[in-house]
């Protein structure tokens, strides 16, 4: 071979060598590289397209730090890229792991964003009973995976204290006999919390989670309860947790209280004043969610939504001020850049069901509506209560736990949300680490499958992500986030 | 109303699957139609949505030429590795770490060939398996907890 033919032949682009990877272009001109191990590079414009056209030099660091990460196909680690993709999909065929059981519809409080269909406090016929409460908890135990939570919801639960009281003895009994690890939660307002009911919840090892969307006037403006202040009672109970929490006892575990904030058109503007309100009530975490277009929260879309970019600049402003607070030496983390970066970062899934491929339906979770109705996940349930009823997968009186897991609707969302189906998540290079939500698709767009270029939940989720990339490509915010998520 | 745009597009160039995902990929700001049209080539034409701002159309084009490009690249990347992937992804699937391998089997070359024998079976076996498709649900997703773990079965208890 001559040296003119090598080197006619080297300058040809040799991208048919390049390894399977998704890629997109950033606001900032760089490209950001993604492959199925979920591994990452950011490149600028320019190496990209060296890299593309097969020019980049085996003696560069750039080539080094790809080939390290699995984006030079010679060089791929086959062992180590197949552990990489085992570990982020480790919960593939561990069974649901999520098992809401709706102890009544009745909620006394009417939040604007509602999407669960709650009823008033004076509702009938909408509580669970207890007959259907413990066979809800032996269809629970069917799961095959190792770890299940039963998560008590509501309406609001502890309207159904006698029923609630009762499934978490009878879970913890079941549970010692099985020798199953069986975690409880509940989900509550907190505003029917008494002393004897929450030493129980302490003493039966049952963690609690509240809502908390801000200081007072925004809690109360989003939170309308009809017996007084909404925020007093959630700072009093979070300060009773939070308490309890800290003096750990030999006799059982006590989990510090979490609370969840729901993003309305009242939040923008006032990120600060809501994280300060968390580190005021002495929480660790803030959890930035987004509101939904589902249920009550629908049909108010006027007056409380707001647009992706909106909510995506709220997202920015809030993990910057939590970023600054902690350099400052606070701490206190985002939950969902956490969960994101248990999965960038650890390569771990965190478990999250409703950012996960396939999504969590059925296969992630169960939700168990009053009347012993079994739903793959609890927003198909919400969807139920308005009257259609595609995603009820069984009656767990009448139906064997095969049966639910082969459900129709079991196996649509299963597909309907599997990430390589969808033209545009197949491409994304967010794909390692999002997940579509059929229920969000089936009641915004009208088809489980959706249409991604043009759905809100999209273009949110790609706000939240430029928003956390852009951040580790700095080098004193990447410190902060990795160290959120530090084994 | 923003105005339509219409793109000529060379199927010489371009794949008519790449003309159709770089359409889809803007489909948040305009409705895409793609008509054929002779000599090899498509027309695509880009009707904006309502909604969507007269300056935010007037890129559309641009950004069409630039998702049709990616796409090309996407397309190749994807299918020159369709069968990598494939095994990474089976590879991955029945992932198990390996053992410390040790620097001698300590067999004995009849007890080598059993062995090789065993190990030709076992694939047979798993070869069979995989030969019945999907309803073998190899992941188990239908098995309740008593079907994998249940002591009866002889299976180890998870506590």
């Amino acid at each position: 071979m001559t040296p003119k033919t090598a080197a006619k032949r080297s300058a040809k682009p040799r991208s048919a060598g390049l390894p399977y990877f998704t890629f997109r272009r950033m606001a900032d001109g760089s490209v950001l590289l993604s492959n199925d191990a979920g591994r990452t590079a950011a490149v600028s414009g320019k190496d990209f397209a060296r890299f593309s056209a097969g020019r980049l030099g085996s003696g560069e660091p750039l080539y080094a730090e790809l080939a390290a990460k699995g984006f030079v196909r010679e060089m791929t680690d086959f062992e180590g890229y197949a552990a990489a993709c085992s570990k982020k999909n480790a919960f593939l065929g561990a069974g649901p792991g999520l098992h809401i059981l709706v102890m009544t519809l009745r909620c006394n409080h009417k939040c604007l964003y509602c999407q669960s269909g709650a009823l008033g406090a004076g509702g009938r016929g909408t509580d669970m009973s207890r007959a259907v409460a413990r066979k809800s908890v032996d269809f629970a135990l069917k799961s095959t995976n190792p770890g299940i939570t039963i998560e008590f919801q509501g309406g609001e639960p502890l309207l159904n204290w006698d029923t609630l009281k009762d499934s978490v003895l009878y879970a913890r009994g079941r549970g010692r006999e099985l020798g199953r690890e069986v975690r409880l939660a509940l989900v509550s307002n907190f505003s029917l919390m008494t002393e004897e009911k929450a030493r129980f919840l302490v003493e039966n090892e049952v963690s609690v989670c509240t809502s908390l969307d801000g200081p007072a006037d925004l809690h109360n403006k989003n939170r309308t309860f009809s017996g007084g202040n909404s925020h007093a009672h959630t700072a009093r109970w979070l300060k009773y947790f939070i308490g309890r929490a800290a003096k750990q006892v030999p006799e059982y575990r006590t989990f510090t209280p979490s609370a969840l904030l729901t993003v309305s058109r009242y939040s923008l503007g006032r990120e600060k004043d809501i994280v300060d309100e968390y580190l005021r009530q002495g929480l660790a975490d803030i959890f930035v969610r987004p509101l939904a277009p589902i249920g009550y929260a629908k049909k108010l879309w006027p007056r409380i939504g707001y647009s992706s970019e909106e909510f995506a600049r709220f997202y920015r402003n809030s993990l910057d001020y939590i970023i600054k607070l902690n350099a400052a030496g606070k701490k206190i983390r985002e939950r969902h850049a956490v969960i994101m970066l248990e999965k960038i970062v650890n390569g771990g899934d965190p478990g999250y069901l409703d950012m996960r491929c396939p999504c969590g339906a059925a296969i992630g979770q169960v939700a168990y509506n009053y009347n012993g109705d079994l739903y793959a996940c609890d927003e198909g349930r919400m969807v139920g209560w308005e009257g259609d009823d595609l995603f009820r997968i069984g009656n767990v009186l009448r139906d064997s736990y095969r049966k639910v897991m082969l459900a129709p609707a079991s196996r649509a969302c299963a597909a309907a949300s599997s990430l390589e189906s969808q033209p545009q998540c197949s491409r994304c290079v967010y794909k390692p680490w999002c997940g579509v939500c059929p229920v969000y698709n089936y009641e915004t767009q009208g088809s489980l499958w959706g249409d991604m270029p043009s759905s809100g939940r999209c273009a949110l989720s790609l706000g939240m992500f430029d928003a956390l990339f852009g951040l580790l490509k700095k080098p004193a915010s990447a410190k902060i986030l990795k160290e959120w998520v530090q084994k | 109303m923003s105005e339509n745009i219409s793109i000529r597009v060379s199927l010489k160039k371009y794949s008519l699957d790449s003309v159709r995902y770089a359409a889809h990929s803007l489909g948040g700001l305009v409705y895409a139609f793609i008509k054929p049209l002779p000599g090899g080539k498509v027309l695509v034409e880009l009707s904006p949505k309502p909604g969507t701002t007269a300056a935010k159309a007037a890129g559309c084009a641009r950004l069409f030429r630039g998702e049709l490009e990616d796409e090309k690249l996407r397309e190749r990347v994807s299918s020159g590795n369709r069968e990598l992937r494939e095994f990474l992804l089976l590879k991955a699937m029945n992932y198990q770490p390996k053992p410390p391998e040790k620097d001698d089997s300590g067999l004995t070359p009849q007890q080598e060939k059993e062995l090789n024998d065993l190990i030709a079976q076992i694939e047979g076996e798993i070869k069979a398996e995989a030969a019945k498709g999907a309803s073998a649900d190899p992941l188990g997703i239908t098995s309740t907890w008593e079907d994998k773990y249940d002591p009866k079965n002889g299976r180890k208890k998870i506590r």
